[in-house]
């Protein structure tokens, strides 16, 4: 059979000569983030293009492209646009989710910094594509800097007629904001996030009604992540058939992973879909300071997975991290040291989703903001009893499921694997009144 | 006193975010209280009436609101507010222990500032850095990271000296020309360079 009717491999690995990172590839060029070196490098080309193309087939290459939402949720991305009415006359909203306040992610935070015109162009592209006339970024209250270069970067844009009335003579007109939030993690589910920028407590709504029926001001709005966005503009320069040459079947395309915990190199990396645990880990993090007993895969929310050759070896992909019963969630991956008490681990967590529980439903407040958080308390004092590891269970099993918004079921992600892995470090510590673990110093001097 | 009197041309940039209805003016909230509780260290109870009648709210609902969030303040932060991230990613860097001598150092407790007014402190939840653990926040200029012992000593020293706070930019991406850098500092996989854009 000659080469060319052998369909290629799909690429599942960042070591591939055939790998080429985008989303961050223009990290570290010498002010990387100005409009000047972002057109130098062929930008805004991608929003030519849309312009060329017409705004359904915007919408037809993202539907083609595989790309799913990467804030977390992972729904496809094209598809979500596709929801938005084409013809009620209505002023439309595309919003920026640029809250990332899931703990071990900050992928954002560096594309908003070093290449904020990336996000820019995907979010004008999108603008154009679901007729939308304006956009606002939503970016965590204590991201100073990438507010200041986004901030600028709209600016600019403005300036040069990338925004503003009749972009590039197309004829369409879009503008942009940025909205700064104020420290709370829930701000980040997108109907909080409406709330919050109407000026409202950052309760979740109700849906239905979906943001594409009525969003922000009750008018129809479609919310992204800001690596979904940068991740647009790339397939619209591109083409949706390099996009989803990388992956695996069911999950295309590249992502930007992060590690924190004790590795030689910690930071954000950019791999395909499907690559594996160990070649984030070893081959690009750089391997382990300490012995490791535990990973969370995808931020604080996703079930912890054992420290195995089975989990090491499995692929990063959508499928593939729930078939090993955790999910890629935002692709945060957090190293838990062996000799980290796991009680005192999940209690952290446990207390992170307290104090950020909004408050609004009962089995959140009541259940994680005051049960859950409590017996954790208690156990990490040492004043653990028999019987308190069923309890934690019953009261997950009266949670899960059942809260107004996921935040309640991502704090019961590590509890409830953490019971399943390490049952015997609860068991210790509540016979003990002490942690196997802990004690010694953790701060570098 | 009155914040926003003589600031009418801010003011008019706030409010030109957001639609000109009465939901649009309510959207200015967060930015008006930032102003303010970025100027004064946080919001005195006048200007919460001030900010309510600007929105067209109440101050009940604004109180509601800033209690919503752990970025503002009724009572007066020193003039560095020390923010240390206290979650997973940083507690396994040692955020325990630099709390711990922030507490010790200062002399003072979450919620207390310095007798010279110079610091306050408080714990804060993931601030979107934990690949440069442990870190903190300082006011709303930026983040100190990766903090050693030594590091916070020489800073707090720096500030006490009065020397002006100067955040750090890591940028923890292993990237140069666009191809990546393995763990042995090698360039692998390939370059973005070799992409070709689609013709239209
Ligand atoms: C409690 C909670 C917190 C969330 N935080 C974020 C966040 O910080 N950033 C984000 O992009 N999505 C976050 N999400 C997901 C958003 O609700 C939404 O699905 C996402 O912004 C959609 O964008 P995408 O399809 O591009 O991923 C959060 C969801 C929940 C339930
Ligand atoms: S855990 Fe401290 S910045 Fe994320």
């Amino acid at each position: 059979m000659p080469d060319t009717l052998i369909p290629p491999k799909p690429i599942t690995s960042a070591l591939d000569s055939r790998f080429k990172p985008s989303l961050y590839a223009r990290v570290g060029i010498p002010n990387s983030f100005s409009l000047e070196s972002y057109q130098a490098g062929g930008g805004y080309q991608a929003l030519r293009r849309a312009f060329a193309i017409g705004n359904d087939a915007v919408i037809d290459e993202m539907k083609k492209s595989g790309l799913r939402g990467r804030g977390g949720a992972g729904f496809p991305t094209g598809l979500k646009w596709s929801f938005m009415p084409l013809k009620d006359g209505k002023q439309h909203y595309v919003i920026c989710n640029a809250d990332e306040s899931e703990p071990g992610s900050f992928k954002d935070r560096y594309l908003m910094t070093e290449d904020p015109h990336q996000m820019l162009e995907g979010m004008i592209i999108a603008g154009f594509a679901m007729r939308a006339s304006m956009g606002y970024i939503y970016i965590r209250g204590e991201y100073v800097l990438a507010a200041e270069r986004v901030w600028a970067a709209i600016h600019d844009a403005r300036v040069a007629g990338l925004l503003g009335k009749n972009i590039l003579g197309s004829g369409f007109d879009f503008d942009l904001q940025v909205h700064r939030g104020a420290g709370a993690y829930i701000c980040g589910e997108e109907t909080a996030l409406m709330n919050s920028l109407e000026g409202l407590r950052a309760n979740p709504r109700l849906k239905p009604p979906f943001p594409a029926q009525a969003g922000i001001y009750g008018l129809p709005t479609t919310i992204n992540n800001v690596e979904s966005f940068c991740a647009a503009t790339q397939i619209i320069r591109y083409g949706w058939e390099w996009y989803s040459s990388m992956g695996t079947e069911k999950s295309k395309g590249n992502k930007l992973f992060q590690i924190s915990g004790p590795v030689q190199r910690p930071g954000v990396f950019e791999l395909p879909l499907g690559a594996t645990f160990r070649e984030m880990i070893f081959d690009f993090a750089g391997g382990p300071l300490e012995p490791i007993k535990a990973i969370i895969p995808g931020g604080s929310s996703t079930p912890m997975m054992p420290w195995t050759d089975t989990v090491l070896d499995a692929p990063m992909d959508y499928e593939s991290i729930t078939a090993q019963g955790s999910m890629l969630g935002t692709g945060g991956l957090i190293l838990i040291p062996q000799n980290y008490c796991i009680v005192n681990a999940t209690w952290n967590l446990v207390r992170f989703y307290a104090h950020e529980s909004c408050g609004k439903c009962t089995p959140c407040r009541e259940g994680i903001g005051g049960w859950m958080v409590k017996m954790y308390e208690k156990l990490v004092r040492g004043q653990g009893k028999p019987g308190d590891v069923e309890l934690i269970l019953d009261m997950s099993d009266n949670i899960g499921g059942k809260s107004f918004c996921a935040l309640a079921d991502a704090c019961l992600g590590p509890v409830l694997s953490s019971i399943k892995l390490f049952r015997s470090e609860y068991d210790y510590l509540i016979a003990n009144g002490k942690s196997q673990y802990g004690g010694s110093s953790r701060w570098a001097d | 006193m009155l914040y926003f009197t003589d600031k009418q041309t801010q003011l008019a940039d706030i409010f030109s975010r957001y639609p000109h209805t009465e939901q649009g003016r309510r959207s200015a909230l967060m930015p008006l209280l930032r102003e303010v509780q970025n100027a004064l260290g946080h919001v005195p109870e006048e200007n919460i009436a001030e900010i309510a009648a600007l929105i067209g709210s109440t101050a009940t609902e604004v109180k509601s609101v800033m209690s919503f969030y752990s970025t503002y303040h009724t009572t007066p932060t020193g003039k560095w507010h020390l923010q240390v991230c206290a979650t997973l990613s940083c507690a396994i860097a040692g955020s325990d222990e630099l709390w711990d001598y922030l507490v010790d150092e200062l002399g003072i407790g979450a919620g207390e500032v310095t007798p010279d007014g110079l610091f306050s402190i408080q714990k804060v939840e993931c601030l979107g850095s934990c690949g440069t653990a442990p870190m903190i926040q300082v006011s709303d200029v930026g983040f100190s990271e990766c903090i050693t012992r030594r590091k916070m000593r020489t800073q707090l020293e720096q500030l006490r000296a009065g020397a002006n706070y100067l955040p750090d930019t890591v940028v923890p991406v292993f990237i140069q020309d666009g191809q990546q850098l393995n763990a042995l500092e090698q360039k692998i996989g390939g370059k973005y360079s070799e992409l070709e854009p689609l013709k239209f």
